[in-house]
């Protein structure tokens, strides 16, 4: 088994490949206990991925440039205005 | 009377016969004169027909009503500001004055404007593009592409000032906190609005990390909307490399550009939420899968203790697995064999020490024989020490191979403190000694994390 994960979306297609291999449960408990540590390592990859970020608001320029959008743009974190 | 021979015309009788020729291009001026000053500019309405536009840019067609035709044409300067395009068969009002062209003889109108008849100039240049872009397949359901589920950044193409960008951004703000948003400002309406709305979908677009773009802005008047029924941003959003999401307006405001786009908001706030729902659900997925791997491992544990329950509960060692039936078996053996050589010793020692005696009573005083009377009897309770010894520890090994079958459930085991032993490349439990070698590897797995060791001795 390789424990490279491409990208969320083949990372949740393998933990969902995982789980129902598990349910049907004809494996030995060496092969269980290897999914099963698979299937972590993928959950906590995905919610890593679906949590863990900054949020980030850039103005594009004409040339290409990014720059930070003023603070007068962003509302707060509730949506309430600024 | 004779008078001068009478010209082919003829003069009325009685005029002074003196007669004004003109050449053609004075009474054409006069036609022209007469024309221009009484009719200056007027509004006429009728079919156009035979339009025709010249490379120059210049638009040539005629007017016509049931029974009559009226040359016209619309100078490039003119028809720039048209929204629409003058197609044979609509029915207009045309504004413009008549004139002559000299050079065929023909008065025709110039016209200034051009505007459709019953529905407004808009509503044909939005019906004409529609048609347009129908035929080039751009809204084809099948053009449209999926939203990503997890957009690493969103687009936004619209005004820095408008209402659009705060709903949007708020809708971020509340539903996806860590949202990534790159926004392109532009003009939203009037002049070289669509340009700079298409350019902005295209430099989003190719942004390394943004897979999605919002185009839009808030409500207003059809004119305020028009750039969104434009064909720049049309090409631009079906060109667009990523998908786009069009949100112009409110819920009854349909442009041209929702049509061509991947999706159609019906407001800037929505947009938004379309935007998010796709990681709302990969969450709820992500959270159900990891509550089914849970799940799947308690059932397992489950029926691994029921497993080992069940053989607890049968019978006599018959119904043990073989393995353990054999190593009974052995021990039951090895206790006879003991027995057996112990036996066996005891007899040849004492044998050995009546021998010893006799000779001693012939040589020695009865103090020695004494002295060997009591070392013999505590090698005898020795022995028999040994014996039972031995047969405790047969037994203990029984119960041992008995608790390992109950510690086969995985996580009970690890969670009281026991570890389960891999080799190398965590292929098989290691559950013999000979299995490896020293100086090999081996993994273990821990009730929280795993160790990998080396084998440094064996007993």
């Amino acid at each position: 088994m390789e424990n490279h994960i491409k990208d969320f979306e083949s990372a949740i297609g393998e933990l969902e490949t995982i789980v129902k291999t598990l349910e049907a449960g004809d494996l030995s408990l060496e092969q269980s206990l290897q999914l099963f540590e698979r299937g972590v390592q993928l959950s906590r990859f995905c919610h890593t991925r679906l949590e863990d970020a900054e949020r980030r608001i850039e103005i594009l320029s004409q040339n290409g440039e990014r720059t930070a959008a003023p603070e007068t743009l962003i509302p707060s974190e509730d949506g309430s205005e600024v | 009377m004779s008078g001068p021979p009478s010209l082919p015309f003829g003069t009325p009788a009685g005029r002074t016969p003196t007669r004004e020729v003109v050449t053609v291009s004075e009474l054409t001026n006069r036609i022209r004169g007469v024309l221009e000053s009484t009719q200056g500019e007027v509004w006429v309405e009728g079919e156009i027909a035979n339009s025709r536009l010249w490379k120059t840019g210049h638009l040539y067609f005629t007017l016509r009503d049931e029974h009559t035709q009226l040359k016209a044409v619309m100078f490039r300067s003119a028809v720039r500001y048209l929204r629409f395009t003058p197609e044979d068969g609509l029915r207009v009002v045309a504004r413009g004055r008549v004139t002559v062209y000299a050079p065929k003889g023909e008065y025709q109108i110039v016209c200034e404007h051009l505007q459709p008849q019953g529905v407004g100039a808009l509503q044909v240049a939005f019906d004409q593009l529609k048609r347009t872009l129908e035929a080039d397949g751009l809204f084809e359901a099948t053009r449209k592409r999926r939203l990503p589920l997890l957009p690493r950044q969103i687009g936004v193409v619209t005004s820095l000032n408008g209402a659009a960008l705060q709903d949007i951004l708020k809708v971020l703000a509340r539903r996806h906190p860590t949202a990534h948003v790159v926004i392109c400002p532009v003009r939203v309406q009037g002049e070289g609005a669509a340009v700079q709305i298409a350019r902005g979908i295209d430099q989003l677009s190719r942004q390394e990390g943004v897979d999605v773009i919002i185009v839009g802005r808030g409500g207003g008047s059809l004119e305020d909307l028009w750039a969104f029924n434009e064909e720049p941003v049309a090409r631009a959003i079906a060109t667009a490399t990523v998908p786009v999401i069009s949100a112009v307006g409110h819920e009854i405001d349909m442009t041209i550009s929702d049509l061509v786009a991947d999706s159609r908001a019906a407001t800037p706030s929505a947009a938004a939420e379309i935007v998010v729902a796709g990681r709302d659900e990969l969450l709820g997925r992500v959270a159900q899968l990891s509550d089914r791997l849970r799940a799947t491992l308690r059932d397992t544990t489950r029926r691994l203790v029921t497993r080992v329950l069940e053989l607890d509960h049968r019978p006599g060692v018959a119904g043990w697995p073989a393995r353990l039936a054999i190593r009974g078996r052995h021990a039951a053996e090895l206790t006879h064999a003991l027995t057996r050589a112990t036996r066996a010793t005891l007899a040849t020692r004492a044998r050995r020490l009546r021998g010893a005696q006799l000779r001693l009573e012939a040589h020695e005083p009865g103090r020695r024989i004494e002295a060997s009377r009591t070392r013999l009897v505590v090698a005898g309770e020795r022995l028999g020490a040994a014996i039972v010894h031995r047969r405790q520890r047969l037994e203990g090994r029984l119960g041992d191979l008995t608790g390992r079958l109950e510690a086969l459930s995985p996580l009970g085991v690890l969670a009281r403190g026991y570890a389960v032993c891999w080799n190398a490349n965590r292929t098989a439990i290691v559950r013999d000694a000979s299995a490896v070698s020293v100086g090999d590897d081996v993994a273990i797995t821990l009730r929280q994390g795993q160790l990998t060791c080396t084998v440094t001795g064996k007993e």
